[in-house]
C-alpha cells in the first residue's frame, strides 16, 4: 500500500523540481519544513490526548462492584482533601466534549476510552505516513538544490 | 519617473502585506472552525450511541446541568450547521483574499520590471 502511494510521487516531483530555480526550491523547502513542524506538533498533542484516554480507561477499570461504599479522599484543591465514600460504583460521567457529559456504566466507559484511544492512534498513524512522504519530498528538494548550486558554481568557474 | 514607480511599488507592497496578514488570520480562523466542527462531530456520534434513557449533562459554568438527550442532540446538530456555514463563509473570504493577493503580486512584478527597464535605459 505504502509503496504504491509513494512510488509515483517522487517521479512527479522530480520533473517539477528540475524546472524550478533555486529561489523557488528554497521556498518550497521552507514550506515543507513548516508543514513537517506542524505534523510534529500535532503528533505531540495526539500523544498527550492518547495518554489521557489510556489513563482514564485504567482508572475506570479500578471501579469494581466491591468498591461500593469504600472511603476515599476527594481532592477539593491540589492540596486539600475531604473524606467521601463511593456511593455508585457502576456508573461514571464522562466528558464527551463541547461541554457535554454523559453517564455511562463502567463497561460503557471502558468501551468509550478504548474507542477514543483507537481513534487517536489511527490519526497518529495517518500523520506519520504523511510525514514520511513529506520528508522524502524534502530530501529530493535538498538534493536538487545541491545539484543546482554545483552546476552554478561550475558555470561561473568555466566562464 | 523612477521615483514615482518606486513610490507606487512601496504602496502596493504595503497593501500586499496587510492582505497577507488578513489572509493568515482567515486561515487560522478556518482551522479553528474545522477543529470545532470535528469536536462537535465526535460529540454527535457519541450522543447517537447513547441509549434513550441515558443521562446527559451540560457544563454551565462550574456546574453540570441535566439535559434531555434529544435536546442535546438537536443542540449539537444546530451548532454543526452554524459552524459549517461559518466555514463556508471563511472559505469564500480566503479565496477572495487569494485572488487579491495574486492581482497585487502581478502589479508588483510589473512595477519592478518597469523600474528595471528604466534603470537599464538610464
Amino acid at each position: 500500500m505504502a509503496s504504491v502511494s509513494t512510488a509515483p510521487a517522487p517521479g512527479m516531483h522530480q520533473i517539477d523540481l528540475s524546472k524550478l530555480n533555486l529561489n523557488q526550491l528554497a521556498q518550497l523547502k521552507q514550506q515543507l519544513d513548516q508543514e513537517l513542524n506542524v505534523f510534529q506538533d500535532s503528533l505531540q498533542t495526539l500523544k498527550i490526548a492518547q495518554r489521557k484516554f489510556v489513563e482514564s480507561g485504567e482508572s475506570v477499570e479500578k471501579l469494581k462492584p466491591e468498591t461500593k461504599g469504600r472511603t476515599l479522599l476527594v481532592p477539593l484543591t491540589g492540596s486539600m482533601y475531604v473524606p467521601g465514600t463511593i456511593a455508585d460504583s457502576e456508573n461514571v460521567i464522562i466528558d464527551i466534549g463541547t461541554g457535554y457529559y454523559a453517564q455511562k456504566n463502567v463497561a460503557g466507559a471502558k468501551d468509550y476510552f478504548d474507542r477514543k484511544v483507537k481513534f487517536v492512534t489511527e490519526q497518529m498513524e495517518k500523520i506519520q505516513v504523511l510525514g514520511i512522504e513529506k520528508t522524502k519530498v524534502r530530501e529530493a528538494i535538498c538534493m536538487m538544490i545541491e545539484m543546482k548550486v554545483q552546476a552554478q558554481a561550475q558555470n561561473t568557474s568555466t566562464s | 519617473m523612477a521615483a514615482e514607480i518606486q513610490k507606487k511599488l512601496q504602496k502596493e507592497l504595503e497593501v500586499f502585506n496587510s492582505l497577507q496578514k488578513e489572509y493568515q488570520k482567515a486561515v487560522s480562523q478556518k482551522q479553528q472552525l474545522d477543529g470545532q466542527l470535528n469536536e462537535n462531530k465526535a460529540v454527535k456520534e457519541e450522543l447517537m450511541l447513547l441509549k434513550k434513557d441515558s443521562e446527559v449533562y451540560k457544563l454551565i459554568g462550574p456546574v453540570l446541568v441535566k439535559q434531555e438527550l434529544e435536546d442535546a442532540r438537536q443542540n449539537v446538530a444546530k451548532r454543526m450547521e452554524y459552524i459549517s456555514k461559518e466555514i463556508k463563509r471563511t472559505d469564500v473570504h480566503i479565496s477572495a483574499l487569494e485572488n487579491k493577493q495574486e492581482a497585487i503580486q502581478e502589479n508588483v512584478n510589473k512595477l519592478r520590471n518597469n523600474l528595471g527597464n528604466l534603470k537599464i535605459a538610464a
